[in-house]
């Protein structure tokens, strides 16, 4: 067998990382081939000599010239999340409100006064045809103002008057 | 107890606090509890660093990146017992993108630690040695020296380091392994030139 196949298992057995069957593996062929023996020990050094030469190289002042720099980085007071969660939906809510339309209050409808209404009506000899009092037209839809408390002044009585064909016979009909 | 809560209790042995009423506190506003949570695991972030970007000042800078994630992200923490792996992971993340972002730089700092009644021709092997060491690690690809330093250097699992950087344990045994003989045979080539 080629040994060349062997090195990453030995690299890694040299660790105590390969799986229980791998090692044993390994171990077989390490005793019966003394160049992997060889390559297997050289491995082994190279890493402890990494690991010497990585030994501690940093002083208290690296660790402490980074806690400075990160301590003046950071805010006066850390707020906890709790709290932000509420800053968070107390702005959510103020952004609601500002969106929902808004009902403007309508301006007062000024009334008109009551007219004065004219009406000629044919007198008898027919006199079932009555006619029927005009009413001046309300407007309608008319929304009072809410703020408004005062009372409201009387309003005019409305008169009527009908004119027959008798200049004789006038008739005067007066509504409250 | 697993590995990774091992290493953050040795971590944590200046400050007798149970890590996870610091970090309850600290999720709480408390910025001095957040300043112990630093000081517990700054020597796992900032060496960390160091052995993935290889430059002291880059260390630094990451490690500052990483706990001002840590700070911004304290509520995503759900205990002090997976701390240590999510700060693995962030660091391991904020290296990759230092890397991406800023050229490499010339300069390795590693440890200088000449050996008791060593000779100034001794000292000066080992140093050349452990600047091969250094450029070994330099040349690996990003994912193996990842690997490497996580599994070798910072001495987690391989179902640790799979899990921090989101691969299955096969493919970080093969990095792993890959790795290792690459620096095996980098540091031997490079004293064979030399000699």
């Amino acid at each position: 067998m080629n040994c060349r196949d062997w090195e990453e298992r030995i690299a890694l057995h040299a660790e105590r990382d390969l799986p229980p069957h791998e090692a044993a593996e390994a171990e077989r062929h390490l005793a019966e081939c003394a160049e992997c023996r060889g390559f297997a020990e050289s491995i082994s050094q190279s890493l402890a000599e990494l690991r010497g030469a990585h030994l501690e190289s940093l002083t208290p002042a690296d660790f402490a010239a980074v806690r400075a720099r990160v301590l003046a980085e950071l805010p006066e007071r850390r707020r906890p999340a709790w709290r932000l969660a509420w800053i968070g939906a107390v702005v959510v809510a103020l952004v609601l409100l500002a969106a929902l339309p808004v009902k403007r209050q309508p301006e007062p409808t000024r009334v008109a006064p009551a007219p004065t209404v004219e009406a000629a009506i044919p007198l008898p000899p027919a006199p079932e045809a009555r006619p029927e009092p005009v009413r001046p037209r309300r407007p309608k839809h008319v929304v009072r103002p809410r703020t408004v408390h005062k009372p409201a002044p009387p309003a005019e009585p409305l008169m009527v008057r009908l004119i027959s064909n008798d200049p004789d016979v006038v008739i005067y009909w007066i509504a409250n | 107890m697993e590995p990774l809560a091992l290493l953050l209790t040795a971590n944590g042995m200046e400050s007798p606090e149970d890590p996870a009423r610091t970090v309850a506190a600290a999720q709480a506003g408390d910025r001095a509890a957040f300043e112990r949570l630093m000081r517990q695991h700054e020597r796992l972030v900032l060496t960390t660093a160091l052995r993935l970007l290889g430059n002291r000042e880059d260390a630094r800078d990451a490690a500052q990146e990483v706990f001002l994630r840590l700070y911004r992200n304290l509520a995503k923490v759900e205990s002090a017992r997976n701390l240590a792996g999510w700060l693995y992971r962030v660091t391991v993340n904020v290296c990759h993108d230092q890397r991406r972002k800023r050229p490499e730089t010339a300069s390795v700092e590693l440890a200088v630690l000449p050996a008791a009644g060593a000779s100034p021709q001794q000292e000066l092997t080992d140093a050349e040695r452990r600047h091969a060491l250094a450029l070994s690690l330099r040349m690996l690809g990003e994912k193996e020296r990842t690997a490497l330093v996580l599994r070798d250097l910072e001495g987690l699992s391989t179902a640790e380091v799979a899990q921090i950087l989101g691969s299955s344990e096969m493919t970080v045994r093969s990095q792993i392994s890959k790795a290792r003989v690459k620096v095996k045979n980098f540091v031997e080539q490079y004293f064979r030139r030399r000699t």
